[in-house]
């Protein structure tokens, strides 16, 4: 018997609808964001909220009985309650992610199940990366088949969401290397989730370390994820973008504090004023970021529009801008969370970092979420898609 | 005159960002060709991701611009619409000025291009940030064409 969430979730029908009911979180994940942070208080009412509102399942299609939402929501959503709290934006990120490898690998009755399960407001959370690996895409998680049972073993960590979850989505690797993905109940014995996320960024995720130690579920409850990537499929920009816009919603609410404080900051000795907000140096700091902060948006967009291509015509070209405009996404996104939250200090003066008011949560919270993967990385994939008609490696990264 | 230095028309007030746009495709896809020539240049992973940073700057002006072009056709209010504007010149004019840095760098020559000393960028920003930080509007763009 699996945990269940506290209540049924709502269902949402449409894009606009989750546009609307995002907003209204946001504006109530906004008001303890910053003692959420400060005290390290993991949001597990603020979850149960956001899994019970519907937005969690809006990715499952119209034919599972979810909205089947656009790619440019998923990214809107994200991006909104990011910007009230990023560590509740970028909790149910692998959910996400997972939603849609169940499409494209999952049997028809995997797919009824749980897709089923998720419209009711079941959470996954994730055990994926592995901490000693060699790589972030090397693993060394274990899976071993009998005849109706599947047993797994291994050590994972950066596990975003686990702690919250009612099933832990684990992947691991068979004798010739290919990733399955094994749903996990929360309570299965072997299955242990430990709370040791302590970096100083992004500090209410809660992705600490997960054990699986002899874990054994049906088959039924197994997925070749491999198959995600062996053919071309949207799921690497679907997990990209949620990244991009975890960001892009970092330097959305920077943004707005920066200018909040500004207008309050002292004339500058030199200036000449008799306001800090009439200083022309900070206008037009504040102009620079708001372009920035636009075009990001508007690239998110596009990244959003090239995934739902892909999504409707899978194929090698299709998945490859997708990837491509997604990267753009994510570099713009890391570069402007960084300069919006590094920009708030100095226009807003030195008062601004005393510790009551806890600013320094954006710049934390962006200089931790944009490490996912380096965004320098991202520069040479779309200059050599440009250059040298080289197509992005297919991988969760991309 | 070339197509990279003709005037911009008068009393469009997107005109500017299409054509600092238009040339900084055209530098672009120049520096492209040239640099393909050289297969060991086009493999350098430093050169790869300068131009990776060249192509977002290009598409970030083309989203700007296509935002602008909307704010104009819809019924946005006349401030946004100014704004909008504002950000896809300094966007366009960003781009350009990259790539032809670029140019220079990667080719050794440099296309001459106008300057903006008479619609200067440096007041674009001030435009934009009196407005969202101090809620200044300016003036309106249809009034100004």
């Amino acid at each position: 018997m699996t945990a269940q969430p506290p209540r049924t979730a709502h269902v949402i029908h449409s894009d606009a609808e989750a546009i609307a009911v995002a907003h209204k979180l946001a504006a109530r994940f906004a008001i303890e964001a910053s003692v959420r942070d400060r005290d390290r208080r993991l949001p597990v009412a603020e979850l149960d909220e956001f899994s019970a509102s519907g937005l969690w399942g809006i990715t499952v299609p119209k034919a599972y009985g979810g909205a089947g939402v656009s790619y440019v929501t998923v990214a809107e959503v994200i991006k909104i309650i990011s910007a009230a709290d990023s560590s509740l934006g970028q909790i149910p990120q692998n959910h996400l992610g997972v939603l849609d490898i169940l499409l494209q690998t999952a049997t028809e009755e995997q797919k009824r199940y749980y897709f089923g399960k998720v419209l009711q407001g079941y959470r996954f959370g994730n055990a994926f990366s592995e901490s000693k690996s060699k790589h972030a895409g090397a693993f060394e998680t274990r899976i071993r088949f009998d005849q109706d049972t599947a047993q797994i073993d291994g050590e994972k960590f950066y596990c975003t969401g686990a702690l919250f979850a009612h099933i832990v989505p684990a992947v691991a690797v068979n004798e010739q290397n290919q990733a399955f993905i094994a749903f996990i109940e929360r309570d299965t014995p072997g299955l242990t989730v430990i709370d040791s996320w302590d970096g100083f960024g992004q500090r209410t995720t809660a992705s600490g370390g997960v054990t699986l130690n002899a874990v054994k579920v049906p088959l039924s409850a197994v997925i070749p994820a491999h198959k995600a990537f062996d053919e071309p499929t949207a799921d690497g920009p679907i997990s990209q973008i949620i990244q991009a816009a975890v960001d892009t919603g970092i330097a959305v609410g920077a943004l707005e504090e920066t200018k909040r404080y500004a207008r309050e900051a002292r004339p500058w000795i030199d200036s000449g004023q008799d306001h800090g907000w009439q200083d022309p140096f900070s206008i037009a700091a504040i102009g620079d970021l708001e372009w920035r902060v636009h075009g990001t948006e508007a690239i998110l967009k596009k990244a959003g529009l090239a995934i739902d291509a892909a999504l409707l015509t899978p194929n090698e070209d299709t998945v490859a801008h997708a990837s491509v405009v997604v990267a753009q996404a994510k570099v713009l996104s890391a570069e402007i969370a960084l300069l919006a939250s590094s920009k708030l200090f100095e226009l807003a003066g030195t008062r601004s970092v005393l510790g009551k008011y806890n600013l320094d949560r954006h710049w934390r919270n962006a200089r931790t979420h944009t490490l996912h993967d380096p965004a320098r990385w991202k520069y040479h994939l779309i200059g050599n898609y440009l250059l040298n008609g080289v197509k992005p490696a297919r991988h969760a990264w991309n | 005159m070339n197509a990279l230095t003709q005037p911009i028309v008068a009393g469009q007030p997107l005109a500017k960002s299409q054509h600092d746009l238009h040339n900084a495709r055209s530098l672009l896809d120049a520096t492209l060709r040239f640099v393909r020539q050289q297969k060991h240049v086009a493999q350098d992973p430093y050169v790869i991701s300068r131009f990776g940073d060249l192509h977002i700057c290009i598409e970030v002006a083309a989203a700007l611009l296509e935002r602008a072009e909307d704010f104009f056709n819809s019924h946005q209010d006349d401030t946004e619409i100014s704004v909008a504007i504002a950000e896809s010149h300094l966007a366009s004019a960003d781009a350009l000025n990259a790539i032809s840095n670029a140019e220079f760098e990667l080719t050794g020559q440099r296309t001459v291009l106008p300057g903006s000393l008479q619609d200067p960028l440096r007041w674009k920003l001030h435009l934009i940030g009196n407005f969202r930080l101090n809620g200044i509007h300016p003036p309106s763009v249809r009034s100004a064409v």
